[in-house]
């Protein structure tokens, strides 16, 4: 077993999230550099044991589009360095499967920026653990990473998302969110949200809400004659349509929705 | 150039005087079975105690240190003095205490406080109680506040002490959990029957003179049915070169439809190693209202943990650290539900300054039958200088769908806008400054009595010279 997604700095050792342990072989490694100035998109399906290492260049921007489409056992590693005033908008897709994924950003250059939108659906047997560092060197560097997900049946998940703000990156902005719904009693979520702090001048925040859909929101689409088990499907799908949106690529679009099984008109 | 407003260290000087001890009181330094044995005979344990700290030492030498948290390495065991025989017995006439330990009370204000605002008050110095006494309407209430070995030698609550000591923290817990069964030695035993509701605090405080000694009190409380009860705790120490080890352990035990205050204001000096163990378990509909201040100790792990056994039973945890030069404090709670509709609320202030560190470390855990349970947390620490640090490692488990857990955290310096605020109301830069930092503070402060709400203030003593911003 190899020991993945080691958290920055541990915590109780009985939460189990110090870690995850997996049987992996070799990664198959990609790597990607964005030149100079240059503005990218990349959208991927991720193959079950990837690494890839992006460099992104001074004023350059990256969109890179993930997606864990494949229900099998799966390990990646995304490591990304951005330079001055270089950007990543991250966009990764979690549809199941047993899959381990780390994200490590180094915010290496002034004025760099991250941003990670991500999105998650786990059912029967589904197993996630994410492990998410936006590490922060860069003055005025900023991280944003919003998270949102559906964990039904048995699924089990873990995300933890670290924002470091190492010494030097004064004038730095860090921020993540999650927010979890769950829709059966037999779920499992970790939530471990870590801010780490060697500067006096930064904003660090995060939240996280974890919990069934809020019973006004149900009350006000029962009195406008929706079916309760519709309004659960509408608002988990309604989530992962903000994120799957924002890829901007019909093809990739439709693929994620017959993959989750959902009828929708192009 | 920027003036800066200074934030100043804690003023220590009132907790750093000490008077020389007698070393020939000392036990040899170091953890051994003869050793274990010899405090047991000093103690006049009972057989079932004496196995109790056997077994805990055999349990201490085979778990590890933990491999998370703090450097502890400066830590020697070996050098540690564990028990240290006190000169006279316990008293409960204040005029009977040794001269030179009630001199140490007198000036950290122990009798003043009995005597305007406490229903009574314990004193360990070293590694025995000095002082116990109890206001005679408070015990005629049925409510029993001793030391422990007196209890555990008294035949109306031996059976009570065997089968509550080390039930919620168990030796196995920790490698300090276990150090601490096999050499605990003083604490505070507190039972509230049923019905009563004791409006005045009980307070114990804790004061090791001694160099390179151990404390290892353990703190019994239980609180029947329908009872209410508030206890304060209190720690200092005098600074010495050496370290210094606190492994104290703290156990509460709420019923029903009680609620037990539990505040305690933290002020080892810099040469402790502060791994103190605190738990309670919490029946129906019972709360238990966590209040603690840390702000001395060279290092700290203290996370006191609820555990919510009751439909609708209530934790609170309401805390504040200020690490300075030379700390490095790890502070936090754990919470575990663990019946329906139970809810919990955590809130917390980190001050961090002149290389302090200070980490904010938690878990909520919301076990499968724990339906219909919430909980809040919210943290936010402030850095108010680049040599320090600032890290928050929160975590929640959550194994239940029909449970609602929030959690909400910021790290940051003294916004500008504030100040720009208050600057336009007539305030100065650095008034304005202390201001801030002082309202930082304030939930915790409130939530204290008075007179340690002022002590805390007086803790954090801000300047106007110098240094934020």
């Amino acid at each position: 077993m190899t020991k993945l997604n080691i958290l920055p700095l541990p915590t109780f050792a009985r939460l189990g999230v110090n870690c995850a342990e997996r049987e992996v072989g070799a990664f198959e490694r990609e790597e990607i550099t964005v030149p100079e100035g240059a503005e990218q998109q990349i959208i991927k399906f991720v193959s079950p044991c990837s690494e890839t290492i992006v460099t992104v260049g001074k004023n350059a921007a990256l969109k890179l589009v993930m997606i864990f489409a494949d229900k099998q056992r799966c390990a990646a590693r995304l490591i990304t360095t951005l330079d001055d005033s270089a950007r990543l908008d991250l966009i990764q897709l979690y549809l199941g499967g047993d899959t381990v994924s780390e994200i490590v950003t180094e915010l290496k250059g002034c004025k760099s920026a991250f941003t990670a939108e991500i999105g998650y659906d786990l059912g029967a047997g589904d197993v996630l653990d994410i492990n998410l560092v936006a590490n922060h060197y860069g003055r005025k560097s900023t991280s944003e990473i919003a998270v949102n997900g559906v964990l039904r049946d048995n699924a089990q998940k873990t995300f933890k998302g670290t924002i470091d703000f190492r010494n030097g990156s004064a004038g730095a902005k860090g921020s993540e969110k999650e927010d979890v719904i769950l829709m059966n009693e037999e779920v499992v979520n970790k939530t471990v949200p870590v801010i780490l702090c060697d500067e006096e001048d930064v904003e660090g925040s995060h939240g996280a809400t974890i919990g069934r859909i809020d019973e006004q929101h149900i009350y006000y689409m029962q009195s406008r004659g929706i079916p309760e088990e519709k309004i659960y499907e509408l608002i988990t799908r309604a989530r992962l349509l903000k994120i799957i949106g924002k890829i901007g690529d019909e093809q990739t679009e439709k693929r994620i929705h017959n993959t989750l099984g959902w009828e929708v008109q192009y | 150039m920027k003036e800066k407003t200074q934030v100043a260290d804690i003023d220590r000087s009132l907790y750093d005087f000490r008077y020389d001890e007698d070393e020939s009181s000392f036990l040899d330094c170091g953890i051994t079975p003869e050793i274990i044995r010899e405090i047991s005979a000093e103690k006049g344990d009972p057989e079932w105690m004496t196995e109790f700290r056997l077994h805990s030492l055999e349990i201490y030498n085979r778990l590890k240190m933990p491999d998370w948290g703090p450097d502890i390495s400066g830590l020697n065991i070996d050098n540690i003095v564990a028990y240290i025989r006190p000169k006279k017995g316990m008293q409960s006439d204040w005029n009977e205490v040794p001269d030179d330990i009630k001199e140490t009370f007198e000036k950290l204000g122990i009798p003043q406080a009995e005597r305007e605002s406490l229903a009574g008050v314990g004193a360990q110095y070293d590694s025995e109680l000095v002082y116990h006494n109890v206001r005679k309407e408070v015990a005629e209430s049925g409510v029993v506040y001793t030391d422990l070995e007196s209890a555990m030698h008294d035949e109306r609550y031996a059976g009570m002490i065997k089968s509550h000591f080390m039930k919620l923290v168990p030796p196995t817990d920790h490698k300090f959990a276990a150090l601490h069964g096999a050499v605990w030695s003083g604490g505070s035993f507190v039972y509230v029957p049923s019905g009563v509701k004791l409006e005045i605090p009980l307070q114990s405080y804790f004061r090791l003179n001694a160099k390179g000694a151990g404390q290892f009190e353990h703190t019994l409380i239980i609180v029947e049915d329908n009872a209410y009860l508030h206890f304060i705790e209190g720690c200092s120490a005098p600074k010495y070169y050496e370290a210094s080890l606190h492994a104290g352990c703290v156990e509460l035990y709420v019923g029903n439809n009680s609620t037990l205050r539990y505040s305690t204001i933290e002020n080892w000096s810099k040469n402790m190693y502060n791994l103190n163990t605190k738990r309670a378990v919490v029946g129906e509909n019972g709360k238990v209202e966590w209040v603690s201040g840390s702000f001395g100790s060279h290092v700290s792990y203290l996370y006191p943990m609820s555990i919510l056994n009751g439909r609708k039973a209530r934790a609170e945890f309401t805390g504040i650290t200020f690490a300075g030069e030379g700390q490095n404090l790890d502070t936090g709670a754990k919470i575990v539900h663990n019946a329906p509709e139970t809810s919990s609320y955590m809130n917390t202030r980190s001050i961090s300054k002149s290389g302090g560190i200070s980490t904010f470390r938690s878990a909520v855990t919301i076990n499968e039958n724990a339906v219909g349970s919430k909980s809040a947390v919210s943290c936010e620490s402030l850095m108010l200088d680049s040599i320090s640090r600032s890290d928050t490692i929160p975590s929640m488990v959550v194994k239940t769908d029909k449970a609602d857990v929030g959690h909400e955290a910021r790290i940051g310096r003294i916004s500008d806008e504030a100040v720009f605020y208050l600057m336009s109301r007539g305030l100065d830069e650095n008034a304005a400054k202390a201001l801030i930092v002082s309202g930082f503070a304030d939930n915790v402060s409130k939530e204290l009595p008075l007179e340690y709400a002022v002590e805390m203030n007086n803790l954090i003593n801000l300047e106007m010279k110098g240094s934020i911003g």
